[in-house]
């Protein structure tokens, strides 16, 4: 009974407008995976009905993670991130390649992506490393410890391959160091060592990769290849002109332009931005804007410093996705394979932003306990 | 609760975290504006451009009537089995949907029982080239072959049969050479906003078809088609629904030109039949010739082949670009010069002893035993060369070359029809420039009786027989009697045009009719066998050598114009190779005229 209470008052003391804006997010993925993979009939398409069904599954989980303590999920945050490291090792033996890349499992029937709960495990024990008391960032040892819990499963990632989502760690991890007390001429080290890097990384870089960093500089350089898709969502968001083509009718959409393989999940963007032109754009932008200035605010909120690193890392996550999802369908940033956080088609990723989302709230939700 | 620096600077940083992700946020929704309000337009276009294709849709081409309403060219439908590339689309490599594609020509080989002979190639092409039209894989099929369509394939997904609107000639070889034929012409391409598909476009190719071709060709309509990104149509967009042509009267009579041909019979040669009181073209025959229908959908190679080296022209057009000297037929014209001149006496006689000397040379009347003195009258009947080259002489060649070409010789008569040459009415210039020597009498002479250097048309022939009937008034031959919108309507009357008022003296064109009358009704007539009963019928014959002398080939013409009184025929007839005008070109005229007053007759009671 007492637990009972405090559940529902857990849920009570929620942010509600974050909540809302996510909610939003997910009606509006919904709506746009119906719209990009609707074909003649008038039913809903078999990716809408599963969407539903993940988002039902993520908002459960959502307000699980909200109910549940987050200090208690910081105490078995070892046995995550291990339960993680796992999965991906796991991915080298039972691994389905899937357009490349071994990323996906098969696990007691469930179809999953140990990427993307290994990222938000990784949050989750960064954030109670850094939060340990007495624990100094500026201390070499204690941030080689925590550069090297990001780097393993940045690394087994790597090893899938899948540059994009081991990407995502990289800001994350950089977002939470800086909130632990990362001393500014480090932040000035990294920037330089990362830009060194850069040079022989580019050697590193598989062809594919390497085509498309040079794609993106010249998106004319092989217009019905690699440049393909580069092309076609900067003229499905580019016709969106003002206010869009409608509902459910964005001709690059119908017409096979946006490739049905990957409008539903990386280029729902481009479907959004064509039907409903950039009013819709800015709308979508400003709900994200929303979302994220919610867990900054749990993050400013949080009665101690694991909830504020954990906020602060959820937060860096959906952004980096968020940005550059976008931005790839306008030019500013390479093509990667970044879902669009809540919108884009797809049950692991759904599910863990709705976990993290929930951890962020329950952050907020246990402001003023002691 | 309390706060030291590091806290407070830990919110700090949490803050700073904020302001760089809504900074990032900033550029995004900066450059979202960019692209889709700034630069929107353009990448509509982009959009447009590659989605939209334009299909023209060609026009029904008008029809040709006679002067009676009968169809002379007509519009059939021709059945096409097309194969639709798109329905057979297999997943993978095109190569597989080629494979797929002759499968399915072979198992329809069967069907129909007739080969289709598409090549892997050519379906490559269309794939690549036009994939939302049909591939068409046979054409023109025959009522059988539709019917086991029907019967056995009717249903096969990604085929389908199609009436395709191909051109018809009822009267098959009547006439062919006048209505001319139809080909395939490329289209003209609009640059602004150029066809993606289109089929090739029906265009007249010679004679009426072509003259008449901006009367008769439909105007386009086009239709906007959305293809997706590999090719496939989705949905028409927009379509302007194409005009049929103009439907064109003529002012022929299938009947007589029927006539005319069957009097021709084998020979090569031409018949024209004008109606002199307005120029009408009632008949334009040109023998040997051949199968407009035979053109459709294309010319055969082999058959254009044939046609094009025959020795006997089968596609010249002798009516309007065969040149003939006109021989004994143009002493009308040597006559009404005389006439006119004032410096000939009608009742004046020549002695006609069978030869004319003139200086050294010596020229031959046809008729060796000689003529005996004639007057004029006489000499038109008996077609007497000797008084021909008196009056030559008399009046000179200044005036023979003015009446010849007043009366329509050596200039085009302007008749609505490609290929028309103009003839050659020589004089002294003339000679001078193309053999480099002065005109002497005898030239005069030669050109009195229709020889020499003088070239003329059928079709000239007939018209210059029409002054003569009508009295004086040269018309424009025509072909076009009116025009209407396709459909039934009423057609539209042009009037007549007249090129000349010839302003003889009713005496002299008098005696002239008469003594062509004569040359059918008088005791000593060159074509006395023309005579028909009940009809009165006027005429000249014609002889005129042409080749090396030794060969003695001959035309044979004759000239005639019928009822005498009112004259509503005048004919011009040519037998290439003949014996002699009244034995070659007589009874065939007898014939023509026979047949065209039992139709005339018909016509009237009926």
């Amino acid at each position: 009974m007492r637990s009972g209470t405090h559940i529902v008052a857990a849920w009570k003391r929620m942010d509600w407008l974050t909540a809302a804006s996510m909610f939003a997010l997910v009606v509006v993925g919904i709506l746009f995976i119906f719209s990009a993979s609707h074909q003649d009939d008038a039913q809903l398409s078999e990716l809408t009905q599963r969407q539903i069904v993940w988002a039902l599954a993520g908002i459960a989980v959502f307000f699980g993670a909200v109910a549940m303590d987050y200090r208690s999920a910081g105490r078995v945050a070892w046995a995550v991130y291990a339960g993680c490291i796992v999965l991906l090792l796991l991915l080298f033996v039972i691994g389905k390649k899937v357009h490349g890349a071994t990323s996906w499992m098969s696990l007691f029937g469930i179809q999953l992506q140990p990427s993307e709960l290994a990222k938000l495990g990784t949050i989750l024990l960064l954030a109670r490393f850094l939060s340990e008391p007495a624990r100094d960032v500026a201390h070499l040892r204690s941030l080689g410890i925590a550069l090297a819990l990001v780097g393993l499963p940045f690394l087994l990632i790597l090893q899938q391959p899948d540059f994009g989502t081991a990407s995502t760690l990289l800001p994350l991890a950089l977002a939470m160091l800086f909130v632990a007390g990362l001393p500014l001429r480090y932040i000035a080290i990294v920037a330089i060592v990362g830009a060194m890097a850069a040079v022989p990384g580019w050697f590193l870089l598989d062809d594919y990769q390497r085509e498309r960093v040079l794609v993106f500089f010249d998106p004319g350089r092989d217009p019905r290849g690699t440049g393909w898709n580069s092309i076609q969502s900067g003229i499905a968001v580019g016709s969106g002109g003002w206010t869009g083509k409608g509902y459910m009718m964005g001709t690059q959409n119908i017409l096979g332009f946006l490739p049905r393989t990957v409008a539903p999940t990386d280029f729902i963007f481009s479907v959004i931005a064509e039907e409903t032109g950039f009013v819709g754009s800015a709308v979508l932008l400003l709900l994200f804007a929303v979302l994220l200035a919610g867990c900054i605010r749990a993050a400013l909120a949080s009665r101690d410093k694991f909830g504020r690193l954990l906020a602060v890392g959820v937060a860096a996550l959906l952004f980096f996705h968020v940005f550059v999802n976008m931005a790839m369908t306008v030019g500013l940033v390479p093509i990667t394979g970044l879902p669009l956080p809540l919108v884009s088609y797809g049950g692991s990723f759904m599910i863990c932003t709705m976990a993290g989302l929930g951890l962020v709230q329950s952050v907020y939700a246990r402001r003023f306990r002691r | 609760m309390k706060r030291n620096r590091p806290f407070d600077d830990e919110f700090l940083r949490v803050r700073v975290v904020l302001a760089v992700m809504m900074l990032f946020f900033l550029v995004l929704g900066g450059r979202l504006w960019h692209v889709q309000v700034t630069r929107g337009p353009s990448f509509e276009q982009d959009q447009l451009k590659q989605s939209l294709r334009r299909v023209r849709l060609p026009g029904v081409r008008g029809r040709l009537f006679d002067r009676h309403g009968e169809i002379v060219a007509d519009n059939r439908p021709s059945y096409t089995v097309s194969i639709y590339l798109e329905e057979l689309r297999q997943p993978g490599k095109w190569e597989k949907t080629i494979n797929r594609v002759e499968a399915l020509v072979q198992e329809l080989e069967g069907v129909l029982g007739v080969p289709a002979s598409l090549s892997r190639e050519e379906i490559r092409t269309h794939i690549h080239r036009r994939l939302p039209l049909p591939l068409v894989a046979w054409r023109d099929l025959g009522p059988e072959a539709v019917a086991r369509f029907a019967e056995q394939a009717g249903r096969k997904p990604g085929v389908e049969i199609q009436a395709e609107s191909v051109r018809v000639y009822p009267f098959k070889r009547a006439a062919a050479h006048a209505l001319g034929y139809v080909g395939r012409a490329d289209i003209e391409q609009n640059e602004e906003e150029p066809y993606h598909y289109y089929l090739p476009e029906v265009a007249g190719r010679s004679g009426l078809e072509k003259v008449l071709d901006p009367y008769l060709r439909g105007e386009e309509g086009g239709r906007l088609l959305r293809v997706d990104a590999t090719g496939y149509r989705r949905y028409d967009f927009k379509q302007r629904e194409p005009q049929p042509g103009r439907d064109v009267m003529l002012t022929m009579d299938m009947r007589i030109q029927q006539i005319a041909e069957r009097v021709l019979g084998e020979d090569a040669g031409s018949v024209v039949v004008l109606d002199p009181r307005n120029g009408d073209v009632l008949a334009l025959a040109s023998n040997p010739g051949f199968d407009p229908n035979e053109f459709v959908p294309s010319i055969p190679a082999r058959l254009w082949e044939t046609l094009n080296t025959d020795e006997r022209a089968p596609m010249l057009n002798r009516a309007v670009a065969g040149g003939y000297a006109p021989g004994s037929t143009f002493k009308t014209v040597t006559a009404l010069a005389g006439l006119e001149s004032g410096r000939c006496d009608p009742n004046e006689h020549h002695n006609c002893p069978g030869y004319f000397q003139l200086g050294r040379a010596t020229f031959r009347c046809w008729y060796h035993a000689g003529h005996g003195s004639i007057p004029l009258r006489r000499a038109i009947e008996q077609s007497c060369n000797i008084y021909f080259f008196h009056m030559g002489l008399e009046i000179g060649q200044p005036r023979l070359h003015e009446m010849a070409t007043r009366m329509g010789l050596g200039a085009k008569t302007g008749i609505d029809l490609d290929f028309e040459i103009a003839g050659l009415v020589p004089d002294d210039r003339w000679k001078r420039r193309t053999q480099n020597d002065a005109w002497r009498d005898g030239d005069t002479c030669n050109v009195s009786i229709g020889q020499g250097a003088l070239v003329v048309t059928p079709l000239q022939m007939a018209s210059l027989t029409s002054v003569i009937a009508n009295g004086g008034k040269l018309y424009r031959p025509r072909l076009v009697r009116g025009v209407r919108e396709f459909g039934d309507g009423p057609f539209s009357q042009q009037p007549p045009e007249v090129v000349r008022d010839m302003n003889w003296d009713p005496a002299h064109i008098q005696l002239v009719r008469e003594g062509m009358r004569d040359v059918v009704n008088g005791t000593r007539g060159t074509a006395r066998r023309v005579a028909l009963p009940g009809i009165s019928i006027a005429g000249k014959t014609g002889t005129a050598e042409f080749g090396r002398k030794d060969e003695r080939k001959r035309h044979a013409w004759m000239i005639a114009f019928a009822p005498f009184d009112a004259p509503r025929y005048a004919v011009a007839l040519l037998v290439d190779e003949g014996i002699s005008g009244g034995e070659t070109a007589a009874p065939r005229m007898r014939e023509l005229m026979r047949g065209i007053f039992e139709a005339d007759d018909s016509e009237a009671r009926g």
